[in-house]
C-alpha cells in the first residue's frame, strides 16, 4: 500500500533548471536554458565549444549567478545559492581545466573533497563552531582521530579506483602529475564528497584512447552504483555509450534533448556541428561532389554511428 | 575649531585640490603601470621621494633654475624607473604573481635606506624660487606654487592624453593593457611598452615629490613610504588602471583629507586615507566609476605560490636542534649574544604568525606589525592600568590581538591577491594611527614608559638567561602547536584555500571561517609576541613597531619558505641575529634586509626549506 | 625559394613538469589553408603559443621561409611574416574598429601605404567601415572575426595562424568565416588554423593533421581525411571498451 502510494506520487528530478540566463556585457552566455536531471540519470550536455556549457555549470554548482532563471535541486529554490552551501547539499564538480591544489599530495586533495563530511571535528555549534574546531583539531580527542582515519582509508579506497596510474603518487604534490592524472584526483576529490549530483567537465580532455577507455569504465561504474552524473562531454563515442539523455548546446540555448540516437540525427545539431551548409548535404545523404561535401557527409554519419 | 566663515573652507578647498594634484602624479603613474603589467607598484613611493631629493641637489647644490630642476627630476626618474622595470621586474615576468609585488617592495626598502645612507635621515629645506605673492579670491587665497602644481597636474594630464590617443607608442600602452598577448601578436614589444611606462610613471611620480618637498618646504628619506600608499588609495577610489579614474580619486582624497583636517585636526590626515582605503575595498573594490559587478580578474587557474618539494626536517633533528638551543645559555653566558637571540626569537614569533597567514593560506599582510602594537599596548595597559598581572596580561593580550586583528582584517577576507596585501598594510597604518591618537587610552605620541618586566612568584625574569629562555619556551610551543595544526584537517584546508579558493570553496570550505580562524591564531602569537617584547623593553610607543618590521618579518618567513614552521624560526635567528652578531653598522640592516629580499624573490623563492 | 612555408620539426614542448608535445612535426605548404585538428587539451592552442615564440620549446624547432624561428620573440616573429587570429578573437575592446584594425600594422613604417591597405581591408570587409569608430568589444561576434581578421592582414603577413576562428559563431557567422579564410588565401596568404570542430575545418584546408595528447596520430589532404573511418577514433575520443 505504502509503496502503491510511493509510485503514484509523481516524482520529483534531482535537479531542475528553468529559464536559466547569464550575460557577459554584450555576450549571453546562457540564454533561457532549461533541464532536468533524474535521480540515477546519466546526462551529457554536448556543444561546440562556445556554446555556454561550462558557464551553465558554473551556474549550477554556485560560482557564479545567473542574471534570470531558477535552479531547484532536491525539490528546494538553490539559485545564487554559495558555492560552499551547494557542496554541503551534495553536489560535486570537476573542472574543465583541472583546478587540483598543486602543493597538496594526492590524498590532501582527496580528503578536502571530504570536507563536508567533518563531523567529529566540526560539530555545529553558532559562534564559537570555528574554536571548538580548532581545539579539536589541536586536541584531537579519539572521535576526532577516528574519523580522520576513517576519511583516510576511504580517501585511498577511491584513489585505488584508478589504480596503478594514482595509488603509487598517493603522498606525491599534485604540481608533479600529469595532465590526465591531474583530472583523475579532480574525480577522486569529487567523490570523496559523496555527491548526490556529480558535475563532470570533460573528465577525458587531453587523454589518449587507452586513457579515456579506462575513464569511460570508471564512470561506467558510477553510475551502475547509481550515481546521478551531469557529464560535459566532446568524444561523442563517450557520450553515446554512457549517456541516458542527450541534451545540445549552441549559443547558450538548448537545441536539441533525447536519447542519444535520436539526438545524433537532428537536424538543428547538425547544423551547430557542421555549419550552416551542412544541413542540406546531411539530408540528402546522397554522393558527395567533391572533397568539401564529402567531410559534411562523412561527419554527419559520425553522429548517428551509434 | 570650526571655522564659521566661508573663506577657510575656500583655502581648505583650494588646498585639498593642490594636493588632489599632486596625488594625481602619483596615482596615474601607478594606474599606468597597473594597466600593463598588472601590479601595484610599491616601490613608486620611493621614487617619488629621490625625485625630491634630485630636486633638492639641483635647487641646493647646483642652484639650477627652476625649468632645467624639472626637467632633471623627470629625466632622473624616468631612467630609475625603467631601470627599476628592467632589473627588478623584467625576469620575474614568468614566476608566480606574488614575486614582482614582493620585488617592489625589497626595491622600495632599498631605495629609501639608500636615500637614508647618502643623505642622513634628517628631514631637509627644499626652497622655492617662486615668488611669494598670493591672490585672494572670496576670502581664501592662491599662490604661485599653488598654481605651478596645478599647471603641473593638469599640463602632465593633457600630454598624457595626447601621448596614449595620438602616438604610435601610446597606442601600443593601451592595446598592452588592453590584451597582452594580442598586442605582442601584433608586433608590440611589450618590454618596451612596460619600460616606457615605467619611465613615464616615474618621471611623473618624481615631479610630484619634488613639488611637494617646495609646497611643504621639507622632504626626508621616508617620505615616500606614506605617499606611495595615498597615491594607491587615490587609484583603488578611481578603479585600478583607470587612468580618469585615478585623477578624479586623487582630487577626491586631497579634498576628503583638507577637510577632514579642518575638522578634526592635522594628526588624524592619514586616518581619512586609509579608512577611505578601507571603505572602498569593502563597498566598492572595482573604484567608484566601475559599473562591472565583479572583482576584477585575478588569475583563476595556477596557483599564487611556486610548486615547491619542502624540505622535511626528521624529529630527532628538530628535537636535538630545540634541546641545543635551550642549553645554550649553559655553555655561552655573554649577556649581549643572549640578549641577541632572545630578541631574534621574539621576531619568530612574529614570523610564526606571518607565515600561517601569507604562507598557509596565501594571505601576504603587510600590517603584521599591527598585530605586536595591539599585543604590547594590551598586555602594558592591562599591567599598568588595570592591575592585571604580567603574567595573565601577556596570554589576554593575545586573546586581544587576535579579536581585535581578526576583525580589522576581517573586512579584506573577500579580497585576493595584490588586494588584501593593500588592504592589510592599511590596516597596520590604521593601528598606528588610532595608538597616536586616542590619547585617552595610549598615551598618544608620548607612549607607556615603566612597563613592569614579566616576573614568576614576584621574582622578575630580568636577566640574560631568561631574556633568552623566556622567549625561546614560548616559541617552542607556538611552534609545536602550530605544527600540530598544519597536521590536521585545517592544514589542508588552509592551504587548499591558498592553492585554489575557487576549487576550496566548491568542496564546502567555507573561506570566511577558515580564513577567519588563521588570523586569529596569528593574531594570538604575535599578540603574545608584542606583550613580551613591551615587557622586556619596558618602554614603547607608536614608532616601536612601525611598517618596515612587517616588511622585516615578511623577508624572514620569505627566506624561510612560505608556511614552513622551521623556516620560519630560521628567518628570524639568520635576520635578527646574524647581523646582531656580526656587528653590522645598525644603518646597514635594513638595506641588508631589502636586498635579501630582492635577492631571495628573483633566485630562491621557495626559500631555504621551502614552501610548505 | 622553398614549398614550405611553415616547419615544426620534432617540438617537444613543457608547461612546467608536463609535457604538452611529443616529437610534434608538421608542414604548411605555400599557398595552402592546413588545418590542426584535436580535443580540448590536446595540444592545439599551444601550438600556436608554439609557432608565435609565445612558449618556447625545450627541444626541436620551428622554421619560416627556411629560417629556424629559434630565439626569436613574439614581435619579432611577426616581423617576419606571421599574422594571428587568436582564440576567441582577443580584440582591444575598448579601442576603436579603427584603432584595432591599425595596431595590426604596428610593425609597419610605411605610412602611405598602411593607409592604402587599411582602405584595401575595408573593401574586403565593407561592414567595417560603418562602424570603424564603434569600439570594438560592442560588435557582434561575427564582426569581432572581421575585425581579427583584418588586424591580422594589416601586417601583410604570409602566413595567418588562427585558433578557432569559428567558435561561439552562429551558423551563419561561421559559413562567412569560413569563406573569408578562402578569400584571404587565394591572395596568396597561407593558412594554419586550429580547429576542434573537423567537419567545418576541413571542409575549406588544403591539408589536415590530427593531434592527440600532443602527437600528430594522423595527417595527409583533406579530402582523404574527412573520408578516413580513422578520424572518427582519433577525433572524436573512440573509447572503444565495451
Amino acid at each position: 500500500m505504502a509503496d502503491q502510494l510511493k509510485n503514484s506520487l509523481p516524482k520529483k528530478p534531482l535537479l531542475e533548471i528553468a529559464g536559466l540566463t547569464r550575460r557577459f556585457g554584450g555576450l549571453t552566455a546562457v540564454n533561457g536554458l532549461s533541464l532536468t536531471v533524474e535521480t540515477g540519470e546519466l546526462v551529457s550536455i554536448i556543444g561546440p565549444n562556445g556554446a555556454g556549457k561550462t558557464t551553465l555549470f558554473n551556474l549550477i554548482s554556485g560560482l557564479d549567478a545567473p542574471d534570470a532563471g531558477a535552479v531547484t535541486f532536491e525539490g528546494g529554490d538553490v539559485t545564487g545559492l554559495s558555492a560552499e552551501r551547494l557542496a554541503a547539499l551534495g553536489l560535486a564538480r570537476s573542472f574543465q581545466h583541472g583546478r587540483v591544489f598543486g602543493n597538496l599530495s594526492v590524498l590532501d586533495n582527496v580528503l578536502v573533497g571530504a570536507h563536508t563530511r567533518l563531523r567529529a571535528v566540526k560539530p555545529q555549534i553558532p559562534l564559537v563552531g570555528p574554536l571548538v574546531e580548532l581545539a579539536l583539531a589541536l586536541i584531537r580527542p579519539p572521535s576526532v582521530r577516528a574519523e580522520e582515519e576513517r576519511l583516510r582509508a576511504e580517501a585511498t579506497e577511491i584513489v585505488r579506483m584508478f589504480g596503478e596510474r594514482l595509488t603509487p603518487r598517493l603522498d606525491k604534490p599534485a604540481h608533479s602529475l600529469s595532465y590526465a592524472n591531474r583530472r583523475r584526483v579532480e574525480i577522486a576529490r569529487a567523490l570523496a564528497l559523496h555527491p548526490r549530483l556529480l558535475l563532470l567537465d570533460e573528465p577525458t580532455a587531453g587523454m589518449n584512447p587507452t586513457e579515456t577507455a579506462e575513464m569511460l569504465e570508471i564512470i561506467r561504474g558510477l553510475k551502475a552504483g547509481g550515481l546521478t552524473i551531469l557529464l560535459i562531454e566532446h568524444k561523442l563515442d563517450l557520450v553515446m555509450q554512457l549517456s541516458d539523455r542527450v541534451v545540445v548546446m549552441d549559443h547558450g540555448a538548448r537545441i536539441a534533448e533525447g536519447p542519444p540516437a535520436a539526438v545524433a540525427g537532428d537536424p538543428a545539431v547538425i547544423e551547430a556541428y557542421l555549419g550552416h551548409k551542412a544541413v542540406g548535404a546531411a539530408n540528402q545523404d546522397g554522393p558527395n561532389q567533391d572533397g568539401g561535401r564529402d567531410a559534411e557527409g562523412d561527419a554527419a554519419r559520425i553522429l548517428v554511428a551509434h | 575649531m570650526l571655522p564659521t566663515t566661508f573663506g577657510p573652507w575656500l583655502d581648505y578647498t583650494i588646498n585639498g585640490l593642490v594636493i588632489g594634484n599632486i596625488y594625481a602624479l602619483l596615482a596615474v603613474g601607478l594606474a599606468l603601470i597597473f594597466g600593463v603589467s598588472h601590479l601595484i607598484n610599491f616601490a613608486h613611493g620611493s621614487v617619488y621621494m629621490v625625485g625630491a631629493y634630485i630636486g633638492w641637489l639641483c635647487v641646493t647644490k647646483l642652484a639650477l633654475p627652476l625649468p632645467v630642476t624639472f626637467v632633471t627630476v623627470a629625466a632622473g626618474c624616468g631612467l630609475l624607473g625603467a631601470v627599476i622595470e628592467r632589473v627588478g621586474l623584467r625576469p620575474l615576468r614568468n614566476a608566480p604573481r606574488i614575486a614582482p609585488l614582493l620585488a617592489t617592495i625589497g626595491l622600495s626598502v632599498v631605495l629609501d635606506q639608500s636615500a637614508q645612507l647618502l643623505f642622513s635621515p634628517d628631514p631637509r629645506a627644499l626652497p622655492t624660487q617662486l615668488p611669494t605673492w598670493r591672490i585672494a579670491i572670496g576670502g581664501g587665497s592662491i599662490g604661485a606654487l599653488d598654481l605651478l602644481i596645478a599647471g603641473v597636474g593638469i599640463g602632465s594630464a593633457g600630454l598624457l592624453y595626447g601621448f596614449l590617443r595620438f602616438t604610435k607608442l601610446g597606442w601600443a600602452v593601451r592595446a598592452t593593457a588592453l590584451d597582452r598577448d594580442a598586442a605582442q601578436q601584433c608586433g608590440v614589444d611589450v618590454d618596451k611598452v612596460n619600460r616606457t611606462v615605467f619611465a613615464i610613471a616615474s618621471a611623473l611620480g618624481g615631479v610630484s615629490g619634488l613639488l611637494v618637498g617646495m609646497y611643504y618646504n621639507t622632504i626626508d628619506p621616508n617620505m615616500g613610504f606614506q605617499a606611495g600608499l595615498k597615491g594607491i588609495v587615490a587609484q583603488l577610489i578611481g578603479g585600478v588602471g583607470n587612468v580618469p579614474g585615478a585623477i578624479a580619486g586623487s582630487l577626491l582624497l586631497g579634498l576628503i583629507e583638507s577637510y577632514g583636517i579642518a575638522l578634526f585636526g592635522t594628526s588624524y590626515r592619514n586616518l581619512f586615507a586609509f579608512v577611505a582605503l578601507i571603505l572602498i575595498l569593502v563597498l566598492r573594490p572595482n573604484g567608484l566609476f566601475a559599473r562591472a559587478r565583479r572583482l576584477p580578474p585575478e588569475p583563476l587557474t595556477g596557483t599564487f605560490i611556486a610548486p615547491s618539494r619542502p624540505l622535511v626536517l626528521p624529529k630527532w633533528a628538530v628535537w636535538t636542534l630545540a634541546a641545543l638551543a635551550l642549553a645554550l645559555p649553559l655553555v655561552v653566558q655573554q649577556p649581549y649574544l643572549l640578549q641577541t637571540l632572545g630578541n631574534a626569537w621574539l621576531y619568530a614569533l612574529l614570523a610564526l604568525s606571518l607565515t600561517l597567514v601569507a604562507g598557509t593560506v596565501g594571505q601576504v599582510s603587510l600590517g603584521h606589525a599591527g598585530l605586536l602594537a595591539i599585543g604590547a599596548y594590551a598586555s602594558s595597559l592591562l599591567a599598568l592600568d588595570a592591575g592585571v598581572p604580567v603574567l595573565l596580561a601577556v596570554p589576554l593580550a593575545g586573546l586581544v590581538a587576535a579579536a581585535l586583528g581578526t576583525a580589522l582584517v576581517y573586512p579584506a577576507f573577500r579580497l585576493r591577491g595584490h588586494y588584501v596585501s593593500i588592504a592589510t598594510l592599511a590596516v597596520g597604518e590604521i593601528v598606528t594611527l588610532v595608538i597616536l591618537n586616542w590619547e585617552s587610552l595610549t598615551r598618544g605620541p608620548i607612549g607607556v614608559t615603566g612597563i613592569p618586566p614579566l616576573s614568576v612568584a614576584g621574582k622578575p625574569l630580568v636577566s640574560g638567561q631568561w631574556v633568552y629562555w623566556v622567549p625561546l619556551i614560548v616559541l617552542l610551543a607556538f611552534a609545536a602547536l602550530q605544527s600540530r595544526l598544519l597536521n590536521s584537517h585545517l592544514g589542508r584546508t588552509l592551504r587548499a584555500i591558498r592553492e585554489d579558493d575557487v576549487a576550496a570553496r566548491s568542496y564546502g570550505v567555507d573561506l570566511n571561517r577558515y580564513k577567519g580562524l588563521a588570523f586569529a591564531v596569528a593574531g594570538f602569537i604575535a599578540g603574545v609576541g608584542g606583550a613580551l617584547m613591551a615587557h622586556f623593553y619596558s618602554y614603547i610607543n607608536h614608532e616601536t613597531f612601525p611598517a618596515p618590521v612587517s616588511m622585516l618579518a615578511l623577508t624572514m618567513v620569505i627566506l624561510g619558505g612560505l608556511g614552513n614552521v622551521a623556516g620560519a624560526v630560521l628567518g628570524a635567528a639568520v635576520l635578527v641575529g646574524l647581523p646582531e652578531l656580526f656587528r653590522a653598522a645598525a644603518e646597514y640592516r635594513m638595506l641588508i634586509y631589502g636586498v635579501v629580499l630582492l635577492l631571495l624573490i628573483r633566485f630562491r623563492p621557495q626559500g631555504l626549506l621551502g614552501t610548505v | 625559394m622553398t614549398d614550405v612555408l611553415l616547419r615544426l620539426d620534432r617540438v617537444n614542448s613543457f608547461y612546467g613538469p608536463v609535457q604538452v608535445h611529443f616529437d610534434l612535426s608538421l608542414e604548411v605548404p605555400c599557398g595552402q589553408i592546413v588545418c590542426l585538428l584535436g580535443g580540448n587539451a590536446s595540444g592545439k592552442s599551444t601550438t600556436m603559443k608554439v609557432i608565435l615564440g609565445l612558449l618556447k620549446p625545450r627541444s626541436g624547432q620551428v622554421v619560416f621561409d627556411g629560417q629556424p624561428l629559434t630565439g626569436l620573440n613574439t614581435p619579432q616573429i611577426v616581423r617576419r611574416g606571421i599574422g594571428s587570429v587568436p582564440e576567441s578573437r582577443r580584440l582591444f575592446g575598448t579601442m576603436t574598429v579603427r584603432e584595432n584594425v591599425l595596431m595590426g600594422a604596428y610593425t609597419r613604417s610605411d605610412a602611405k601605404s598602411v593607409a592604402e591597405d587599411y582602405e584595401g581591408v575595408l573593401d574586403l570587409f565593407p561592414k567595417l567601415r560603418e562602424r570603424h569608430a564603434q569600439q570594438a568589444g560592442t560588435l557582434s561576434g561575427g564582426e569581432q572575426q572581421m575585425v581579427a581578421m583584418a588586424r591580422a592582414l594589416m601586417g601583410r603577413p604570409r602566413l595567418i595562424v588562427m585558433d578557432e576562428p569559428t567558435m561561439g559563431l552562429s551558423p551563419l557567422h561561421v559559413d562567412r568565416v569560413l569563406e573569408m579564410i578562402q578569400t584571404i588565401n587565394r591572395q596568396g596568404v597561407s593558412i594554419f588554423m586550429v580547429e576542434q570542430n573537423a567537419s567545418l575545418a576541413l571542409q575549406i584546408a588544403h591539408r589536415g593533421y590530427v593531434l592527440q595528447t600532443g602527437r600528430i596520430v594522423l595527417s595527409g589532404p583533406a579530402a582523404d581525411l574527412a573520408r578516413d573511418p580513422q578520424i572518427r577514433d582519433a577525433y572524436l575520443g573512440g573509447a572503444q571498451a565495451a
